[in-house]
């Protein structure tokens, strides 16, 4: 029995290899790229819509209204980063329940990855939204001795993201397969079902965090533009 | 080894790649599809809002018709009324006019009716009295009353007032000594000579004897005229007889109903 997806070597051409865990990220990729494009290429803007689109409206908008109600900031910029953490979380984490599939999320690999997209995205934002002095002047706040524990403080937050991620994920995983082993029927599908929600939690989670380190680097400028303002 | 540095590398990508997909084939169409609801939504009710207005300025605009139109209806009525009105008094004072003129024409009618009533009957009472005098006189005295009629006349010709028989003289001289002798009978030829004598008597300045012809009227009813020119001497019933009809008109004047229009002010205290 793999625990680790990483090691589940599919196939390999000199250094170049397809693990599980990359197989099965194309495949949830392959999946959400395909399923949207089936359902937006006939958008309809008035009268009865189709039940597909209202699915992913109600979606949508609603990742929407999450993150205006986190960052109390307009959603239109975030939106594809965050939405897109949230949705391939969850679609990971939801198709658990294929038989054969191994949910990418529980690779330390690929929570660390979507972790060091956060890391990057927070300055990458944070520049975009006030310019990179302004941006940078903020790890010398309150005061320059400061600067050494915010870049901790932003490391290890990113560490943080990436573990709790993973260990939810492989901690079902696990935790199934020791079951398989003790009580083979009926338990372990509560136990998925159980997963099943874990997981949804875990990608809100992630994708929330994710937006509220983004939106509190910008809301510290914003305070600032305001006392400069009063 | 729990991370793998060439899988990490391998998700970053994937997970850019899928954020690019999913902004292509997700958020971008959904969101853009989501606006353009809106927009029309909003355009929809901008479009009934403003339609909302147009029927409220023309039920305004009706509004304001029905009530010049109601206006209008009442300043027509009125007017009628006071047409009616007017028309009305109109009528009653014809009517009232009408009914006074045919009032007027009834008692006039009336008038000449009780007169003519009262010519008729003093005709016939003067008729009926003659005939019962005519009669009692032949039953009791044996005579007839043209006899004694004639006498009478005869009397009063020969008692005829000294200026009156100047007169008579004097027109039957502008006549030519020629006289009518009216009677209501006939009369015989020895009365004409009779009175031929008693006019030269009672006319002693008469030069020749008068001519005298006899002529018979049944509206005298009883009576003697004699004419010479302008003058007359006559006896006859009618002076009886007009005192009868002053009685008879005295007794209808007094029978009279009193007439309802004219009533007598203060009569009702």
């Amino acid at each position: 029995m793999t625990i680790n997806p990483d090691e589940l070597i599919i196939f390999q051409l000199g250094w170049f290899k397809i693990n599980a865990t990359i197989l099965f990220t194309w495949f949830v990729m392959i999946f959400l790229a395909l399923g949207s494009w089936l359902v937006t290429r006939k958008l309809s803007s008035e009268g009865p819509l189709s039940r597909w689109q209202n699915l992913l409206e109600v979606l949508v908008n609603g990742i929407k209204g999450q993150i205006r109600e986190v960052s109390r900031q307009d959603p239109g910029p975030y939106l594809p980063f965050v939405g897109t953490l949230f949705i391939f979380i969850a679609v990971s984490n939801i198709l658990a329940i294929v038989p054969g599939y191994i949910p990418p999320t529980s690779s330390l690999s690929t929570t660390a990855a979507l972790a060091i997209c956060v890391f990057i995205a927070v300055p990458v934002f944070g520049i975009a939204n006030q310019g990179i002095l302004d941006y940078l002047r903020q790890y010398l706040q309150p005061t320059f001795f400061m600067l050494p524990f915010n870049i901790i403080g932003e490391l290890s937050r990113t560490l943080a993201l990436a573990v709790r991620l993973y260990g939810n994920m492989m901690s079902g995983t696990i935790i199934v397969a020791i079951l398989l082993t003790i009580t083979p029927l009926i338990f372990p599908v509560v136990m998925q079902a159980l997963g099943l929600l874990t997981g949804l939690i875990q990608a809100y989670i992630f994708a929330i965090l994710a937006m509220v380190y983004i939106a509190s680097a910008n809301q510290a400028h914003q305070e600032i533009a305001k006392k400069g303002e009063r | 080894m729990i991370i793998d540095w060439y899988t990490i590398i391998f998700q970053i990508i994937n997970f850019l790649v899928i954020v690019f997909l999913l902004r292509r084939f997700l958020y971008g169409p959904i969101i853009k599809a989501m606006d353009d609801r809106e927009q029309k939504i909003v355009e929809r009710e901008e479009t009934a809002v403003s339609s909302k207005e147009k029927a409220e300025q023309e039920a305004e605009e009706y509004r304001r018709k029905s009530d010049e139109l109601e206006e209008q209806q009442e300043e027509i009525l009125d007017k009628a009324a006071q047409e009616a009105e007017e028309e009305k008094k109109e009528l009653l004072d014809k009517a009232r006019s009408e009914v006074e003129e045919t009032r007027k024409r009834w008692v006039e009618a009336l008038e000449r009716e009780k007169e003519s009533f009262v010519a008729e009957l003093r005709r016939r009472i003067g008729a009926q009295a003659c005939s019962i005098a005519r009669r009692c006189l032949e039953d009791l005295a044996d005579a007839r009353l043209e006899e004694l009629i004639w006498k009478l006349f005869l009397q009063k010709l020969a008692k005829l007032p000294a200026g009156e028989a100047e007169e008579l003289q004097k027109a039957l001289q502008a006549e030519d000594g020629k006289a009518e002798l009216v009677s209501a009978f006939k009369t015989p030829d020895g009365q004409i000579e009779e009175l031929k004598k008693s006019l030269t008597e009672a006319l002693p300045g008469l030069e020749e004897e008068p001519a005298v012809k006899a002529k018979t009227d049944q509206s005298l009813v009883c009576g003697i005229e004699l004419q010479a020119g302008g003058y007359r001497v006559a006896w006859n019933i009618d002076s009886y007889l007009e005192d009868l009809e002053d009685e008879l008109l005295r007794d209808l004047e007094q029978a009279k109903p009193a007439d309802p229009g004219e009533e007598v002010p203060g009569s009702d205290e």
